[in-house]
């Protein structure tokens, strides 16, 4: 369904995202891992062509048969509007502050489709409710109102209220405590369950990935350096950076013991991968 | 996500450019020219020629002459004088004022800060404009009292930013730690905390140069500045705008004069401001 | 919230007593006899009996506190008394006048607001392209330039060059044109600089990012997200900076002969019309105060954050 085909993204002449291959299918749950600084973030935000201004990039980037290279202002609105959402990791950052969270889905929904304004407002609540919101409460707060859990919530609620073809979220749980990241995270896997959405998973850190990902890309400098199912990723590193990300993993879920017999097996091919 | 902003990019676009002293180097300059501007002149800026009056610029008056056939070149240099050196003083004053209240209070803290805190407060709240249009029109028109209403409104803002920069530096360690190692208050006082508020005061008054000279020669302007003949940039305004049709020069060249040294003033504000960043510490 | 702003008139009370105190010993304090000037403008060999008769007639005789509190009962019943020189009451003196003056403020805001927002946004929209470039370089100049000289420049090109409008006085909307011109001219060169950082600092937000990556329309981010997060700190140095701009109005109404407060109270200064002055400095507090207070109640509207956590800014 997104076929990334030699992504080069520089700043001047520094060399950001270099040569990176990645292909998405549809309801496929992808993690695009690797350190910050990685190239990961410029990678998912070329995508929506969302770089900051001095940042370029050049390669193929095929959604569904069309090229988001070379897409026209208008085209890429309704993409990113309809098909494509991001999820941001800053939650706060997610809802302008001084607009109530009603406005702020309305302003999206009159923007991309013809809805009337009780669709829209029936819409809007529905989706929060679906995110186990109250949504007719949240409809009428402002951002700073709710909680940072309820916020992420919020904006997911914004993210699949159109069904989009595919969610890129750019380590979306980072800021958030573990039990809400978990919620935070069931909520995007019942939505790709129910909407066969894809998502592009952008994340630093391998906990979850067993439990969510079907599949593992990993980057590092700007660069692929592994992907694969997350069997083979996780459990058959083959790059010792990869190696070094999987023993940084600290225990964590019920089945951890499991887990822990591995490591230090990761951490001795580490080493002597090193040396 | 934490995507790189255009901000990041630029900012670091801006550390590689080297720091311009230029403009400082152009501020020593200036004070040097104060204090030689007597020489420099080549008549006697208040010897009065009538036969040679309203003379346009030219040889032997480079620019010309006012309505008392006084040499405008010469009138000028002496203004740097009362315009640019009474604005200096102006500062040195409230700087001596207000930095050593400011700190003291910060430094008491307590009761002493508090109404200390609400005084200036209340008088920031005034337009120091118009408090020194008032001030320096009932003290009388002169250079001195115009010199003194200045001071009274000017002080109040170095007091209030050395009183934020104690508290500020008072929170950090190592004057908790120099507390504990026995320095007496004194002693923190001024070798601690006093080099910190150098840098902020000295951007303050920078970028308050400008508008002192700007005040000064407004003031001067509506009659509340120094009395003729005494050579001021904006009484010469004054004198020379009735002149205006057969002679420009004489409304010309004390505007430029006064423009050219804000203009100064205002480029080294800037170019300090940008070297101490004093705009991201106040936003912290 | 009642008892925040119960405690907000206690102290709004509190700074008009400061003020009618400070306004009032101001004018004991400092040299010169108003009973001199006001027997002076007749010109006239002054005896000293005349002096000490017109001493008991405005109660300068008496103790200063008894003065202070005379001064303070007819304040109440907002009775500033008399002008030495017209003999009219203070109050209707400034009522009179003070028309004129809002609408040379209101002329140059408009002025101000034509020229520095399409300039300072269209400065941080092209950042550092040529346009940027051009208008920082003319606020720099701009503010670098005494008002009176580049309202004599005006006067010049305008009134005596091109005998387009009237060089000063008042009377029609085109005497009001050449001083608004001037004062919003000057007040531009700083709102340029003012907007652009304002309006370049809002636009790095994430909130920003977030409303943009939603596919909205740039205009529409623009004029709903970054620009309304860029009023708070403009409307901040704005309400700081209403004491300057009426101080600015002092030196165009002496400039352009123009009658409004400016204007008289550099006449009355000039005359040592005490009871003017004192009005004057009391209108100015009340005047900049109830700004600070419009402009506190605008926070409300533009960011609820402030109203729910009854937050003050600044």
């Amino acid at each position: 369904m997104l076929t990334i085909q030699n992504l080069t993204i520089s700043s001047g002449s520094q060399l950001l995202v270099n040569g990176l291959n990645l292909e998405l299918r549809a309801g496929e749950w992808l993690a695009l891992a690797g350190e910050s600084g990685s190239g990961k973030t410029l990678a998912a935000a070329s995508i929506g062509g969302l770089l900051p201004r001095g940042i370029s990039y050049r390669g193929t980037l095929n959604w569904k048969g069309t090229d988001l290279t070379n897409l026209p202002p208008a085209r890429r609105r309704k993409l990113l509007g309809l098909e494509i959402r991001y999820i941001f990791q800053d939650y706060q950052g997610a809802f302008t502050p001084f607009i109530t969270i009603g406005k702020q889905l309305d302003e999206l929904l009159s923007t991309h489709t013809d809805l009337d304004r009780h669709a829209r407002r029936a819409l809007g609540i529905e989706a929060l409710e679906r995110v186990n919101l109250p949504g007719d409460r949240v409809y009428r707060s402002y951002p700073f109102q709710l909680s940072g859990g309820q916020l992420q919530r919020a904006t997911i609620a914004s993210a699949l209220m159109l069904h989009p073809a595919l969610i890129i979220a750019d380590e979306p749980t980072t800021a958030l405590d573990s039990l809400t990241a978990q919620r935070v995270l069931k909520l995007i896997a019942a939505a790709k369950e129910r909407m066969n959405t894809s998502v592009l998973w952008i994340t630093h850190d391998l906990r979850h990935v067993r439990k969510y990902a079907d599949r593992v890309a990993v980057m590092c400098r700007g660069e692929l350096v592994e992907q694969g199912t997350k069997d083979e990723v996780l459990y058959t590193p083959s790059h010792p950076y990869t190696k070094r990300l999987i023993a940084a993993i600290p225990p964590l879920s019920p089945d951890a013991p499991e887990r822990l017999g591995q490591m230090p097996l990761s951490r001795r091919l580490k080493e002597g991968a090193l040396k | 996500m934490r995507i790189i902003t255009k901000h990041d990019l630029q900012a670091g676009r801006k550390l590689q450019r080297p720091a311009s002293v230029a403009p400082i180097l152009l501020a020593m300059s200036v004070l040097a020219l104060i204090m030689a501007a007597p020489a420099l002149a080549p008549y006697d800026p208040y010897n009065v020629a009538i036969g040679e009056r309203l003379k346009a610029p030219g040889a032997g008056h480079w620019l010309g002459t006012d309505h008392l056939g006084r040499d405008l070149l010469s009138r000028i240099i002496s203004g740097i004088r009362t315009t640019l050196g009474t604005s200096l003083l102006i500062l040195a004053c409230s700087m001596l004022i207000g930095v050593p209240l400011g700190l003291l209070s910060g430094y008491l803290g307590g009761l002493c800060d508090r109404v200390f805190k609400r005084a200036v407060d209340a008088f920031m709240t005034l337009p120091d404009y118009i408090f020194a249009i008032v001030l320096s029109g009932l003290l009388g028109p002169g250079l001195i009292n115009l010199l003194s209403a200045v001071i009274a409104v000017k002080w109040v803002s170095y007091a209030r930013l050395a009183r934020s920069i104690v508290l500020l530096e008072k929170q950090k360690e190592y004057i908790a730690l120099a507390t504990l190692s026995g320095v007496s208050p004194h002693r923190i006082v001024i070798k601690h905390i006093l080099p910190h508020t150098w840098g902020n005061v000295l951007v303050l008054a920078a970028l308050d140069l400008g508008k002192i000279i700007l005040m000064i020669a407004s003031l001067s302007y509506i009659g509340l500045g120094p009395q003729p003949p005494a050579a001021e940039w904006g009484s010469m305004l004054n004198e020379g705008r009735l002149y205006y049709h057969t002679a420009p020069h004489l409304m010309l060249v004390p505007g430029l004069a006064i423009m050219l040294t804000v203009l100064l003033a205002n480029i080294a504000g800037d170019r300090l401001r940008d070297k101490y960043d004093v705009r991201n510490k106040e936003r912290a | 919230m009642l008892r925040s702003i119960g405690k907000k008139l206690l102290e709004l009370l509190l700074f008009f007593l400061l003020m009618s105190v400070v306004s009032f010993c101001l004018l004991k304090l400092v040299p010169g006899d108003p009973v001199r000037s006001i027997l002076r403008v007749d010109d006239v060999a002054v005896s000293n009996e005349q002096l000490e008769a017109m001493r008991d007639q405005l109660g300068l005789n008496k103790p200063l506190i008894v003065q202070y509190g005379i001064w303070l009962k007819q304040l109440v019943q907002l009775d500033l008394g008399h002008s030495l020189i017209t003999h009219r009451s203070v109050f209707t003196e400034f009522a009179g006048k003070l028309p004129y003056t809002l609408s040379l403020t209101g002329g140059s805001l408009i002025v101000m607001l034509l020229i520095a927002m399409p300039l300072g946004t269209l400065s941080a929209l092209y950042r550092d392209r040529w346009i940027d470039r051009l208008s920082r370089t003319i606020s720099l100049i701009g503010s670098s330039l005494p008002s009176f000289w580049l309202g004599l420049l005006l006067i010049q090109l305008f009134a005596v060059r091109l005998r387009m409008l009237p060089p000063m006085g008042e009377g029609s909307i085109l005497h009001l044109i050449l001083p608004s011109l001037t004062l919003g001219l000057a007040m531009s060169a700083v709102y340029v600089r003012l907007i652009r950082s304002s309006l370049i600092e809002s636009a790095s937000q994430d909130f920003v990012a977030s409303a943009r990556a939603r596919g909205l329309h740039p205009a529409r981010v623009f004029l709903f997200h970054t620009f309304r997060h860029s009023l708070v700190p403009l409307i901040t140095v704005f309400s700081g900076s209403m004491g300057s701009l009426l101080g600015g109005t002092v030196v165009i109404e002496v400039l352009f002969a123009y009658p409004g407060i400016g204007k008289w109270i550099v006449d009355a200064i000039a005359a040592r019309d005490y009871p003017v002055i004192q009005g004057y400095i009391l209108f100015m507090s009340v005047f900049i105060v109830s700004i600070n207070v419009l402009v506190e109640m605008s926070y409300r509207w533009i960011n609820p954050e402030i109203a729910s956590k009854g937050k003050e800014i600044g």
